[in-house]
């Protein structure tokens, strides 16, 4: 689920933070660039693993900020393809279900990928899987275990219709079709 | 901004709930700008590790049950997973294992599981049977 990633950037400690020591000022640097943020066809940075070089030190005309040269490890989410994970369900409807981990939300699972064969309820508005007579219910904040299908990186979008929900700069799509995979109390 | 290596290495969640414990990610979010205490999505992650299987253990419980995953012959990604999911049952292990029944034959998955179990401590358990659980499995 995560990777380390090794980044060189150069960092600028602003001048009101130089009576701070050199790798805390950086630390805080990067801690308000990184975290959060998605890095194309990489992940979401989550932490600050270690500071590996701070070179530098230098100071530009008419910029009091020193510039600092630094090697540093990120821990990233980035699941690799085929990786299981646990998530809790969030949202039903008629495209398929979203899956939530607490830190990350846009993870999709495609009507295409449950469990076969599975039908929306429109009443409950909640899919169920009808297995051998049984209907097995796919009920809100429930445990589910998927495997990663594919994860994009879609390009920005230049226009957006207004009331748009928000873009999302990493999605996951996932499949809850096999053995073992579905809600954790299906298989326990 | 240069990415010099998008992946330097795989972590386990383990090591991650480790990183964010020392940083001290289970108290309150540091708002401020240029703090040096834990951000909103490092608590987050944190969070969600703490539900995991990766919140019991420890680096010698990791290290004993990478060992035995060696000799069974498991991938680094499975490794990965095994010890991350902490599988119980034999249809998740199938679920980790590619190729189950041809690298896993008879009750080598019965064997693997036992090793698993023995290695690693139990997950913590969700619905406040934690210390019957931790009483049962005897830590």
């Amino acid at each position: 689920m995560f990777v380390l990633t090794e980044m060189e950037d150069d960092i600028r400690v602003a001048p009101h933070d130089l009576h701070r020591p050199h790798l805390t000022a950086v630390s805080s640097e990067i801690k308000a660039k990184y975290f959060d943020k998605v890095l194309r066809n990489v992940g979401l940075c989550v932490s600050l693993h270690d500071l590996q070089a701070v070179e530098g030190g230098f100071i530009f005309p008419s910029d009091p900020g020193p510039h600092f040269t630094v090697r540093f490890r990120l821990v990233v989410f980035s699941p690799f393809v085929g990786e299981v994970l646990v998530g809790r369900l969030v949202k039903c409807d008629a495209t398929g279900l979203s899956v939530s981990l607490d830190f990350f939300s846009d993870i999709h699972i495609p009507h295409y990928n449950l469990q076969e064969p599975s039908v929306f309820d429109e009443e409950e508005k909640l899919w169920v899987w009808k297995f051998n007579d049984n209907d097995m219910f796919l009920d809100m904040d429930e445990m589910i275990r998927f495997k990663v299908v594919s994860v994009k990186y879609p390009p920005l979008p230049v226009e957006q219709e207004k009331g748009a929900t928000a873009f999302a700069t990493m999605e996951i799509v996932g499949d809850i079709n096999g053995d073992g995979l579905g809600l954790l109390s299906w298989w326990s | 901004m240069k990415v010099l290596q998008p992946c330097a290495g795989l972590l386990t969640n383990h090591e991650v709930f480790q990183l964010l414990t020392d940083r001290g990610a289970m108290g309150a979010v540091d708002v401020s700008q240029g703090g040096m205490g834990p951000a909103a999505i490092e608590c987050q992650v944190y969070r969600y590790l703490c539900a995991a299987p990766a919140a019991t253990q420890t680096r010698a419980a990791v290290a004993a049950c990478t060992e035995w995953a060696a000799s069974f012959g498991l991938t680094r990604a499975e490794t990965l997973q095994l010890v991350n999911l902490r599988p119980s049952q034999p249809v998740e292990a199938h679920l980790i294992i590619s190729d189950c029944e041809m690298r896993l034959p008879g009750d080598r998955v019965e064997q693997l599981l036992q090793a698993v179990e023995e290695t690693l401590p139990a997950a913590p358990e969700v619905e406040g049977t934690e210390e019957e659980a931790a009483a049962v499995e005897g830590g």
